[in-house]
């Protein structure tokens, strides 16, 4: 839960609400062994997006790994800006109760691992997750969960929007952020976040309608 | 004013939230929208109950979770490190050790103690060899300026030099000929002299 504080500068006058993350933010800071609640807290999230994107769950674990090593590393130059959700048409309104800008700021680090690593697979391809799912180790019930998921026809139809649809579609559906937040995430504005999913859901409908016919 | 697209994008948007805000309650039924497209509301509840959110395994997890510790600890250590360092650090003023040790023999008064007095005159009444050695610094550009400057030297020099061998002098003769002589007779004949040792 978000709670209002003033700040000391006229511009930080009005009460502004904080993310939720940032006691535990303010805590890993002081001691960085104290990332692991941060850490656990968005492991799935993170792991997720990465899985979704990359369609292979060791390339995922690599990416998540990369991602929170730059979060621990980066985290004293973290800023919180709380009224990173506020909509630029709106100035006077408030940021969402549940917003956290340390989330954001993990899921943009972890937008630019995913991005590399898949630039990384375009020049080395590696097999695709059906094939691959095969292949998980038969005590690990997660992965082959995540791979029977993974290859349903809604998901196949998600793999083949463009990437900026199929990025705003995963973070919204998957990790269930707010249009503000993906917006900040993807950097782009909330006006074209809308649209994305707008017409990334009418593609999915047309797919999904060709593939039931 | 929304044009159509951005206002069925604020529709999508209105019922992607009304989705998950009925999940979060536990309601049996979202919100429907029936101005909606229906393949977009079915596209929406497939999405939804497919993708899901899901986890590494314990091991990879646990895994992580102690070489993020270790890399924790490394950055706490090195913060401790250097924040007591960093606490008593004060900027010390460069002296020489020498030219230190002579003030401490002599009984020059420190500058600081009597206004208007120096080191310097104290270092000059110093033998040459007690004297402080002052830092030498190479530095690049000192050493190309000053190799361009013999260079330089040593070109006018040899030029100006008159040439002992007579093929050199020869040489010398027809270029300055194909300057100042327009026909090919006149560097003939600028030639000749230089073979003969005859300078113009």
């Amino acid at each position: 839960m978000s709670r209002p504080v003033f700040g000391s500068s006229e511009e930080s006058a009005r009460p502004a609400r904080l993310d939720r993350d940032r006691g535990l933010v303010e805590a890993a800071r002081r001691n960085p062994a104290d990332f692991d609640a941060l850490y656990r807290k968005y492991l799935a999230q993170v792991y997720s997006y990465a899985f979704y994107e990359l369609r292979d769950h060791h390339a995922a674990e690599d990416a998540t790994e990369r991602i929170f090593m730059q979060a621990l590393t980066g985290l004293p130059r973290f800023e919180e800006r709380a009224d990173a959700f506020v909509s630029a048409g709106d100035p006077g309104a408030e940021p969402p109760a549940d917003a956290s800008t340390f989330r954001v700021w993990l899921f943009r680090i972890a937008r630019n691992v995913v991005a590399n690593e898949r630039r990384r697979d375009r020049r080395r391809p590696v097999s695709p997750l059906e094939h691959a799912s095969g292949l998980a180790a038969a005590d690990d019930i997660f992965e082959s969960a995540a791979a029977r998921e993974a290859g349903s026809a809604a998901w196949r139809a998600v793999a083949r929007l463009p990437e900026d649809r199929r990025r705003a579609v995963i973070l919204r559906f998957v990790d269930e952020m707010s249009t503000a937040e993906i917006a900040e995430v993807l950097g782009r504005s909330e006006g074209a976040v809308r649209v994305l999913l707008h017409r990334a859901l009418r593609s999915v409908a047309t797919d999904l309608r060709g593939r039931f016919r | 004013m929304l044009d159509g697209g951005a206002r069925d994008a604020r529709r999508t948007e209105r019922f992607l939230d009304g989705i998950m805000e009925a999940e979060e309650r536990g309601a049996a039924a979202a919100p429907a929208d029936l101005d909606l497209d229906p393949g977009v509301l079915l596209a929406a509840h497939e999405l939804r109950a497919d993708l899901v959110r899901v986890h590494p395994s314990f091991r990879f997890e646990e895994g992580l979770a102690s070489r993020l510790a270790q890399t924790g600890g490394r950055m706490q250590r090195t913060r401790d490190d250097l924040e007591p360092a960093l606490g008593a650090a004060s900027i010390a003023p460069f002296r020489v050790r020498r030219a230190a040790a002579a003030e401490q023999d002599s009984d020059v008064p420190h500058p600081q103690a009597a206004p208007g007095s120096g080191v310097a005159p104290a270092l000059r009444r110093l033998p040459l060899s007690g004297r402080p050695s002052r830092p030498f610094v190479f530095g690049g550009v000192g050493v190309a300026s000053a190799a361009i400057s013999i260079g330089a030297v040593y070109v006018a020099w040899r030029w100006s030099r008159a040439s002992q061998t007579p093929m050199v002098r020869a040489v010398r003769a027809a270029r300055s000929g194909r300057g100042g002589h327009v026909s090919g007779q006149g560097r003939r004949a600028g030639g000749l002299h230089g073979i003969f040792g005859v300078m113009p």
